[in-house]
C-alpha cells in the first residue's frame, strides 16, 4: 500500500508566473499581457517575478487561452466569454443548491 | 496501433483548404465545448477534434500525415516505416501550446519524437501539467482525509476511436477546500523528458450534492425541522451537523425560514465559514381523535388569522 499523494491547496500555496504559464501551456509573455489586460486583479508590485496567482486565476486564464486558441478570439472577447461562463456556473450552482435541475 | 482518419474526424474532404479546416474545427469546438455541450462524450470528442486540428492546421504535419496515411482506413493496423520522418524538415514550433500531452498514441507515434517538434517535450523538458475536475464529498472538505480519486483520460480503443480510460489515485485532501478551488498534486502530470521532472496534476474541486447540506462558499446551510410548540415556545434541540452534533436554542416566537447561525461551524479555513440552520416547522398529522381534538381546541381558542395582511 503506497502512501496517499498529498494535495496542496493552490489558494494557500499560490502559483508563480512560471507555474501559471506551464498550467496554461502558454508563454510567460502571454500570461503577463493577460494579467494586465483581462485578469482585472490587483497584483502586488510591478515585477512579475513576485506575482502570485490563485487557482481561480489559473482556471480563468486557461479558459481564455483555449478560447483564443480554438476560435482566434481577441483577448477582450475571450475574457467576455470567460466572464459569461463563470456567471453561468454561479447560476447553475445556485439552481443545484435550490434542488432544481440545471438542464 | 490503429490508423486515425483526421479528415473524417473533422468532417472535411482530403483536399480541404486551410480555411475549410479551420471552419470545421471551430464548428466542432463549439459543439463539444465542455462548458456548454450536452453531448455525453463531449470531452473525448473534443480531444479527438483538437488532435485532428493540431495536425491538419499545420502544413508540415499535414503533409507528413498525408504521405504516411495514404491507403489506410480508420481503425486499420498502422505501423509507420522506420525513419519515415527523415525526409521532412519540421520547424519545431508545432505543439508547444496545444494540449499535445492529451493526444493519442497514434499521434505520439507520428509526431511525438520528431526532432524538437514537441516544443516543451523536447530534450530535458519538464512534463506537461494535467488538469481535471473532481467531485468530493462534503465530509472530505470538513475533515480532510484520504480519498480515492478516479480520473478519466482519453485513450485509443481497439477500433482506433478515442475513449475515456479510468485510473485511480489515493489523495490526501486538504482540510477546508471549497467549491471551485484548485488543488495541486505535484509530479502527477505527464512524465518529463531526458531526466526532467514530471508535470503537476491540477484538480478543480466540486462537491457532490448532499441530501442534507447546501454549501455557499465557506458557509453551509441545513434545514432543521421543528415542532410548532418548539417554534412558538422556544426549545433547546440536539441536531447532527457535518463535524458532529450540537445543541441549539430555538428562540420563542420563531417562524419557518428563520436562520440560526452557528459561527465558525461551516467549512474550516481562515476565516472558517458559518453553519446556518434554517427552521422548518412541521405539523403533526391530525390522524387520531385526540390529535383532531387538539387542533379543534386551538382553532376555537386561538384568535389566529395567517391571512390577516393578505387582503383576503
Amino acid at each position: 500500500m503506497t502512501d496517499p499523494i498529498v494535495a496542496q491547496l493552490v489558494e494557500e500555496t499560490r502559483l508563480t508566473l512560471e507555474e501559471m504559464a506551464a498550467g496554461c501551456r502558454a508563454e510567460i509573455d502571454w500570461v503577463v499581457a493577460r494579467v494586465h489586460d483581462v485578469l482585472a486583479r490587483e497584483l502586488p508590485g510591478a515585477d512579475p517575478a513576485h506575482w502570485r496567482f490563485s487557482g481561480t486565476d489559473l482556471l480563468r486564464l486557461r479558459r481564455i487561452r483555449a478560447l483564443e486558441r480554438d476560435f482566434d478570439a481577441v483577448p477582450e472577447l475571450a475574457a467576455l466569454v470567460a466572464d459569461l461562463l463563470e456567471e453561468l456556473e454561479r447560476l447553475r450552482a445556485r439552481l443545484r443548491r435550490a434542488g432544481l435541475s440545471v438542464d | 496501433m490503429e490508423f486515425k482518419d483526421y479528415y473524417q474526424i473533422l468532417g472535411v474532404p482530403r483536399d480541404a483548404g486551410a480555411d475549410a479546416i479551420k471552419k470545421a474545427f471551430r464548428k466542432l469546438a463549439r459543439k463539444y465545448h465542455p462548458d456548454v455541450s450536452k453531448e455525453q462524450d463531449a470531452e473525448a470528442r473534443m480531444k479527438e477534434v483538437n488532435e485532428a486540428y493540431a495536425v491538419l492546421s499545420d502544413p508540415e504535419k499535414r503533409a507528413a500525415y498525408d504521405q504516411l496515411g495514404r491507403g489506410y482506413r480508420p481503425g486499420e493496423e498502422f505501423r509507420p516505416p522506420p525513419g519515415w520522418d527523415s525526409g521532412f524538415e519540421f520547424s519545431g514550433s508545432g505543439f508547444a501550446t496545444a494540449d499535445a500531452a492529451d493526444f493519442s498514441d497514434f499521434f505520439a507515434e507520428l509526431f511525438g519524437r520528431m526532432g524538437g517538434g514537441g516544443g516543451r517535450r523536447g530534450f530535458g523538458a519538464r512534463g506537461e501539467d494535467h488538469h481535471a475536475k473532481i467531485l468530493l464529498d462534503l465530509e472530505a472538505a470538513y475533515g480532510g482525509g484520504t480519498r480515492t480519486i478516479t480520473l478519466r483520460s482519453p485513450r485509443q480503443d481497439r477500433s482506433g476511436r478515442v475513449v475515456l480510460a479510468e485510473h485511480s489515485l489515493e489523495v490526501r485532501i486538504p482540510k477546508g477546500v471549497r467549491e471551485g478551488q484548485v488543488i495541486r498534486l505535484a509530479g502527477q502530470g505527464a512524465p518529463g523528458v531526458g531526466g526532467a521532472p514530471p508535470g503537476d496534476l491540477y484538480l478543480e474541486v466540486h462537491f457532490e450534492p448532499h441530501p442534507r447540506y447546501r454549501v455557499e462558499g465557506g458557509d453551509v446551510y441545513a434545514t432543521l425541522p421543528v415542532t410548532p410548540w418548539e417554534a412558538a415556545l422556544g426549545a433547546t434541540v440536539k441536531t447532527r451537523v457535518p463535524d458532529g452534533s450540537v445543541e441549539v436554542r430555538i428562540p420563542p416566537g420563531s417562524s419557518s425560514g428563520r436562520k440560526l447561525r452557528l459561527r465558525g461551524r461551516g467549512l474550516p479555513g481562515k476565516p472558517p465559514g458559518d453553519l446556518y440552520l434554517v427552521l422548518e416547522i412541521q405539523l403533526p398529522p391530525a390522524d387520531t381523535p385526540r390529535a383532531r381534538e387538539l387542533y379543534e381546541t386551538m382553532a376555537r381558542e386561538l384568535a389566529f388569522d395567517p391571512r390577516k395582511h393578505t387582503g383576503s
